[in-house]
């Protein structure tokens, strides 16, 4: 017990009294199942499928699975970066308008915010697979984007990333900083 | 110093010119560091008009093996006096006794003043020698039988605590061998870009260059010598060979190069801590540079210095940062 | 600037814009302490999300926000074994004068070559804008910086190579 240096135990975090509860940090939502993302996942792959990128991707944004675990979230992360990099550059700043002067837009467009910060932090994390490089030019009526899902692209030097930091530019210059502002004060993680 | 190291020592030089050259003999006793732990000691410890010249040398042993002997004594013949205690070598230089010539004094001073140079060329000279006389002997012999006896043994000269030259004689080439230990990871990356641009150079540039290779474990000829060396665990050694080719070995420019290959150990660390110090002094440069831009963040310090401000009672003073 | 660096950098300083509101907060936990909350991290309600931002695999951005001060932490991108000998020097180099650097943290998070340290006093004695401004152009010298020592290292290691090649013919 020699060893033990006394000075440095953090007496207050023994005190159960001095915890911050839990549940009042992190609000509580609906709890959302894996088969439920699944079906957002699906319809909105339909879309996809279809050429209906902004449907797609108003839908994705709109089911954002707060209450789900972890599996769940990352389900719908690969969903949204499938759809946003299924979009080709000229048409973002469009579709992102339309998106933003829609019903909730604002709401919209701070979901997509914290998809695009956590496909960037994800993407580093380790060897997880992350946005498809080449579909940024490709157009996704082939339906290949669908069959795609899910796997491992080969990516060259971080292309993906670059279509979610066009996509950060343009949302900035819409919403303004404080879409980022509100990606980090909001406890609401996707 | 220039970018190639010379091959005397300049402060023996220095010194044995002033005293050869001087009316006025004085009494001496000064030590003089060359690179590789060598040591000098210059003194007068008889009479004023005697100078002592001694030298210590690490591997002396080794090159005493080689020849070392033999080659002392052809240069500084009838210099040679009884060994200084605590040197492995001493010469004796008598004012009073000096050439005539201004010419060959010179020459003495300069051949004194490559004391380590060819205290250490023993082994280079016995090495080329012997290539020669295999050459020699594979030329005549028959293709059949040449293979055999065709190389040398590996001479080792262990000139610092951890680092050793390996010279081998062959009938085609006389292969030198460095290890060299780098202390911290930084030397140890650089030492490799470096010694791949010698390992290039060859190919690039100058066609007629030695072969350089580098490895970091012993080269075959090397190996089962290398194990007798009590290797210490700190730093990564690393193998540099230079394959000196016929047309190296010539007897124009033998001298020349056993010089020169000599100098290598020294040369190549010399531009690594080069390097280093330039790196150093630009990234100084880049920090203030940093600092500037940082600085700039701060608003106006100088005008907020500059105005003065008044209390109600008229004294003036000074708002703090 | 590269074609990939323009929207990194922009990121980057949106991001820092938004994360760099900061304002005075005394210590919860301790009394008439007043220190980071970022560091401290004993009030999870005042820690804010942190963010990434990644150019690829090698090159990102952690801005973790707290409600008096900000960690911006720079993963330098490393091509090889020189570069990442390099990164290092010039990191230690800059962390040794930390002092001078007033935001520059001592030592960088786990994974990333150097942080910095922001917080409610940096921004209130200096011009936010202007912080951010330094951040950036940090980022970019030090990409220029570590390419030109290599550059300049392999030069003077051919020079050097062939200056003591060449006598011996």
């Amino acid at each position: 017990m020699a060893q033990v240096n006394w000075r440095l135990i953090d007496v207050d975090a023994l005190d159960p009294d001095n915890a911050f509860p839990a549940d009042l940090l992190t609000p509580q939502s609906p709890p959302v199942s894996l088969s439920e993302i699944q079906g957002i996942a699906q319809h909105c792959r339909q879309a996809l499928q279809r050429g209906d990128q902004e449907g797609a991707l108003k839908d994705a944004l709109s089911y954002p699975p707060y209450g789900g675990d972890e599996q769940v979230k990352e389900l719908h992360l690969q969903t949204v970066l499938e759809i946003l990099s299924s979009i080709k550059q000229a048409e973002m700043s469009p579709i992102l308008q339309r998106l933003h002067s829609g019903p909730e837009g604002s709401e919209t467009v701070d979901v997509l915010m914290k998809y695009l910060y956590k496909g960037m932090a994800r993407h580093n994390a380790g060897s997880t697979p992350g946005v498809s490089t080449h579909a940024t030019g490709v157009s996704t009526v082939s339906g290949q984007g669908g069959r795609e899902y899910g796997v491992a692209p080969s990516r060259g030097d971080g292309g993906g990333m670059s279509v979610l930091l066009s996509w950060h530019e343009k949302v900035v210059d819409l919403a303004g900083t404080g879409a980022i502002v509100r990606v980090m004060t909001d406890r609401r993680t996707v | 110093m220039s970018l190639l190291l010379e091959y005397h020592n300049l402060l023996l030089k220095t010194l044995l010119t002033e005293r050869l050259n001087s009316s006025t003999p004085t009494g001496i006793d000064q030590i003089i560091s060359d690179f590789d732990n060598v040591t000098y000691h210059v003194s007068t410890p008889e009479k004023k008009t005697q100078i002592l010249i001694s030298i210590s040398i690490k591997c002396f042993q080794d090159l005493l093996q080689h020849g070392a002997q033999g080659v002392l004594e052809r240069e500084y013949g009838p210099y040679i006096t009884e060994t200084e205690a605590g040197y492995d070598f001493s010469l004796l230089i008598d004012l009073e006794a000096l050439p005539e010539d201004p010419a060959e004094r010179e020459d003495l001073v300069r051949r004194v003043s490559l004391l380590r140079r060819n205290t250490l060329a023993a082994p280079f000279e016995k090495a080329i020698n012997t290539h020669h006389q295999l050459a020699e002997a594979a030329k005549s012999a028959s293709p059949e039988s040449a293979p055999q006896q065709n190389e040398s043994e590996v001479m080792v000269i262990r000139y610092r605590d951890e680092e050793a030259m390996y010279i081998q004689a062959s009938h085609d080439r006389v292969t030198v061998i460095f290890s060299t230990v780098f202390r911290e990871e930084t030397d140890r990356i650089f030492g490799k870009v470096f010694l791949s641009e010698f390992v290039d150079a060859r190919r690039r540039a100058i066609q007629n260059a030695p072969q350089v290779l580098y490895r970091n474990d012993p080269p075959l000829e090397i190996r089962g010598l290398v194990d007798e060396q009590q290797q210490q665990g700190q730093g990564e050694i690393g193998y540099v060979t230079f394959v000196l080719f016929p047309r190296h070995l010539t007897a124009q420019r033998r001298e020349e190069n056993i010089s020169h290959i000599q100098t290598f150990r020294d040369y190549f660390h010399y531009h690594i801590k080069a390097a280093k110090a330039y790196m150093h002094s630009r990234m100084r440069r880049r920090v203030a540079d940093f600092l500037k831009v940082l600085n700039r963040a701060k608003p106006e310090v100088e005008e907020g210095e500059k105005k003065e401000r008044k209390t109600a009672t008229g004294r003036s003073f000074r708002v703090q940062a | 600037m590269s074609q990939s660096l323009r929207p990194y950098l922009k990121c980057v300083r949106s991001s820092l814009t938004a994360a760099m509101s900061l304002s005075d907060f005394a210590s919860q936990t301790a009394e008439r302490h007043n220190v980071p909350e970022i560091e401290a991290g004993k009030s999870p309600e005042v820690l804010l999300n942190p963010l990434t931002i990644s150019r690829n695999e090698q090159e990102r951005v952690l801005i973790e926000p707290s409600v008096n001060s900000i960690r911006v932490s720079i993963k330098i991108k490393q091509a090889d074994e020189i570069e990442v000998i390099l990164v290092h020097k010039f990191t230690r180099f800059l962390t040794q004068r930390a002092e001078n650097f007033f935001i520059l943290r001592r030592k960088p998070v786990k994974g990333y070559d150097i942080s910095f340290l922001i917080t409610n006093f940096h921004t209130e004695a200096m011009l936010k804008h202007k912080l951010v401004d330094f951040i950036i152009h940090f980022m970019e010298e030090v990409d220029k910086e570590i390419s030109e020592m290599k550059l300049f290292l392999n030069a003077r290691a051919r020079f050097v190579a062939e200056a003591f090649l060449t006598p011996f013919d």
